[in-house]
């Protein structure tokens, strides 16, 4: 219901950069290769799988014992037992048990927002060195009882006489018994991840083609760059993985094209989104080493990309105003306003490929005149993003998305990316449930 | 008009089971039907809602657990006094088999659990109908002395026909129903029916199970109209302070179980939200179940 539009951009009396704060670097990332929903991970936790790519990024720049600022991480299928979970993992880790650690949750942009806040607080000089990541496993999910089962199992538990006892016990019905998987259904609307997309990019009119083509650059960008060695010091094999199991270097425009659709079949002819041009459920973690240029010089570490500055955005999706994952598509032009940037100051795009459909919808968004008018309050379109410098070394539909780890797999490659360049600056958006987006800057050294 | 004080709510399982002896009674005695609506209101003073079932309201429709009541559930808080109207032997129509043609309801303020609530229902608009005849059932429930809600339900009494009312035409062609984009996707279980009933004190029989509702002519069990307009209701109006009203108008039937399609559409006038449109339709079939509106009344 709310009535206010997105339309205010930063240059009209948003927040401003804060003019004199230390820097943020990205000193390096770890993550470990990302499996397939019930392959290579089925049987190691979020828990486990954080604590391996915590322990990869110890190895990596000689951690042992460290303590280190703050480590913050998340899951987005999250047990309950793993209220902790960072701490947990860095407990289990090699750095020192003195290292704090504390746990985030925003879906989808969960890992960024670590980076983010961590970031945050290096500038502030409230620390020297920090860790975020993320990590998720669908195959290792969380299965919750039914709410009635719950409910008279509480009561069960808060009961005194035998009588109380008897009266919870029998308000257990047999359907009670079934348990509760979680899903990717939006809470509000019952639609899944995938239906939402489908109706955006109907509405964009993103052709299956296009998003064919989009899935076909993820996975030979991404291929192209484990060929040349570009993920060596990024990432740390784990349980015989030493690959994301989702790359398929050998795929192609048939192959892609042969797919039937996954979503929005009840579009008809409409429908164009597959598993091919969709990320499938998977499992992983990523970890990013973050630092003030005191701690990288003092510790002879490499500095690889400043965190510049970040955006969070959020859409009215409930009642089909925008698109579910939409929420960046606002998000990047007020980032751009306040930092008095354009899309073409930029080197490379992190576009979160949670489907093809999304990274397109976005981009023909910033391109649609009367969208960027009417609901950006621009004075004409965004721009177009040079597709040479979209996800150069592939993203989600090829590396496969562990909610939580996405964040942390961009940042580090991104830095990474940045640092060989040498120069220029990259543009990260990452979608999330709830409607919600995260956008960052980031600039090479 | 005479006026009726009743001690309490009635219990509808009671007022069916009652519909069920004077529906065997009349076809025993083939007693002549009424042909007019009584002139009589029934009124129920200082009643009290049940914080249990006032949450268990919620949670089934989807409404957060707030202290305020949802539009829908002070439909069922006030709907058996409208029904105890409809079980009077001088009642025209048969109670047991109406089906629910339309609710309209005003809601005029944030109405809190612990107000002591007065509720008068009376019949108005009895009306030919090409499948019957149909009547307006209201419900007005007012606290502190001021109305605060009005509903007014019609239904239809398939079959029925009173002389007074010329048979009108058969229905013109339907208009195609091509649906929009959905914004929701309700899976409704088998069970639906049987949650709504224990919390809306509705057991009509043709929600309860396929047995009971072929009994009554049904192939299946289907979902209460009330549920339907209740969460859909409960979506768009949350915890609204203005007031508003809102209209739903049933199409066709929800056969449980089901997968019901939807379409909100919000509006936005000058002075911020106007109200909003919704269509519900089988996901499959495509077969439009309700639409109706919400739309902001002014302060």
């Amino acid at each position: 219901m709310a009535a206010q539009s997105q339309a205010e951009p930063a240059a009209s009396g948003g927040p401003t950069p804060a003019p004199a704060v230390r820097k943020a670097v990205v000193i390096g990332g770890n993550r470990i290769p990302f499996a397939r929903s019930g392959g290579k991970y089925t049987y190691s936790s979020n828990q486990d799988m954080l604590t391996a790519a915590l322990d990869g990024l110890v190895a990596r720049f000689g951690l042992q014992g460290e303590r280190i600022g703050e480590v913050a991480g998340g899951a987005v299928l999250k047990h309950s037992r793993d209220f902790n979970l960072t701490r947990e993992a860095v407990l289990g880790s090699a750095l020192s048990p003195e290292t704090p650690a504390y746990d985030v949750q925003q879906a989808c942009a969960t890992g960024l927002e670590t980076v983010v806040s961590l970031a945050n607080k290096i500038k502030l000089g409230q620390l020297e060195s920090a860790v975020a990541g993320g990590v998720d496993s669908a195959s290792d999910a969380p299965i919750a009882v039914s709410e009635g089962l719950r409910r008279a199992l509480l009561d069960l538990s808060r009961a005194k006489t035998a009588k109380q006892k008897l009266a919870a016990v029998a308000k257990i019905r047999p359907k009670d018994l079934s348990p509760n998987a979680p899903s990717t259904g939006e809470p509000r609307t019952g639609l899944s991840m995938g239906e939402h997309q489908a109706l955006t990019t109907a509405q964009w009119k993103i052709t299956r083609e296009a998003q064919d083509e989009l899935a076909l650059a993820s996975h030979r960008n991404m291929a192209a760059a484990y060929d040349r060695g570009f993920f060596d010091d990024l990432v740390t094999p784990y349980r015989g993985l030493s690959r994301d199991a989702n790359l398929r270097p050998d795929t192609t425009m048939e192959k892609l094209g042969k797919l039937k659709p996954a979503f929005g079949r009840s579009l008809g002819d409409e429908a164009t989104m597959t598993a091919g041009n969709s990320t499938p459920l998977t499992d992983g973690a990523s970890v990013v080493l973050l630092g003030s240029e005191d701690y990288a010089r003092e510790h002879d570490l490499p500095m690889l990309a400043n965190i510049v500055d970040a955006e969070a955005g959020a859409v009215d999706f409930v009642h089909g105003k925008d698109g579910l994952l939409m929420a960046p598509a606002f998000a990047v032009p007020r980032l751009l306003a306040r930092n008095g940037l354009t899309l073409d100051d930029f080197d490379f795009f992190e576009i979160h490929e949670a489907f093809a459909g999304t990274v397109l919808s976005t981009l023909a968004a910033w391109e649609d005149d009367e969208f960027c008018r009417t609901r950006l309050g621009l004075e004409g379109p965004l721009g177009t993003v040079d597709r040479s410098k979209l996800n150069v070394n592939g993203s989600s539909l090829a590396a496969g998305h562990p909610f939580a780890a996405t964040g942390g797999r961009i940042v580090a490659s991104l830095a990474k990316m940045l640092h060989e360049k040498g120069s220029g600056r990259g543009l990260i958006s990452i979608c999330a449930a709830g409607g919600q987006g995260l956008v960052a800057v980031l600039e090479a050294r | 008009m005479t006026d009726t004080q009743l001690n309490e709510i009635p219990a509808l399982g009671k007022l069916y089971v009652g519909a069920l002896g004077s529906a065997a009674k009349a076809r025993l005695s083939a007693a002549q039907a009424p042909q007019t609506l009584p002139a009589a209101r029934h009124r129920v003073t200082g009643a009290r809602v049940e914080l249990e079932r006032l949450a268990d309201f919620q949670r089934l429709v989807q409404h957060s657990a707030s202290d305020y009541l949802p539009s829908g559930f002070v439909h069922t808080f006030a709907f058996p006094v409208a029904m105890s109207l409809m079980s009077r032997d001088d009642f025209p129509l048969p109670l047991l088999g109406m089906v629910h043609l339309r609710n309209s309801v005003e809601h005029f303020r944030p109405i809190h659990y612990a107000e002591p609530l007065d509720v008068t229902a009376w019949a108005e608009n009895l009306a030919g109908h090409r499948a019957g005849t149909q009547v307006e059932l209201i419900a007005e429930v007012s606290a502190g002395g001021a109305v605060v809600w009005r509903g007014r339900s019609t239904y239809l009494a398939k079959g029925v026909f009173l002389p007074r009312f010329d048979r009108s035409d058969a229905r013109g062609p339907r208009p195609d129903f091509v649906p929009p984009p959905p914004t929701a996707l309700w899976r409704l279980g088998a069970d639906a029916g049987r949650n709504y009933a224990v919390v809306s004190g509705d057991f009509n029989p043709i929600h309860l199970s396929r047995l009971s509702a072929k009994a009554l002519g049904m192939k299946r069990s289907l979902a209460h109209g009330m549920y339907l307009a209740s969460r859909v209701v409960a979506d768009i109006v949350q915890n609204r302070q203005e007031p508003y009203e809102w209209s739903i108008d049933f199409d066709s039937p929800v056969f449980l179980p089901a997968a019901v399609s939807l379409s909100i559409s919000d509006t936005e006038g000058d002075d911020g939200y106007s109200g909003s449109t919704f269509v519900g339709w089988n996901q499959r079939s495509r077969r439009r179940h309700f639409a109706g509106a919400v739309k902001a009344l002014p302060a």
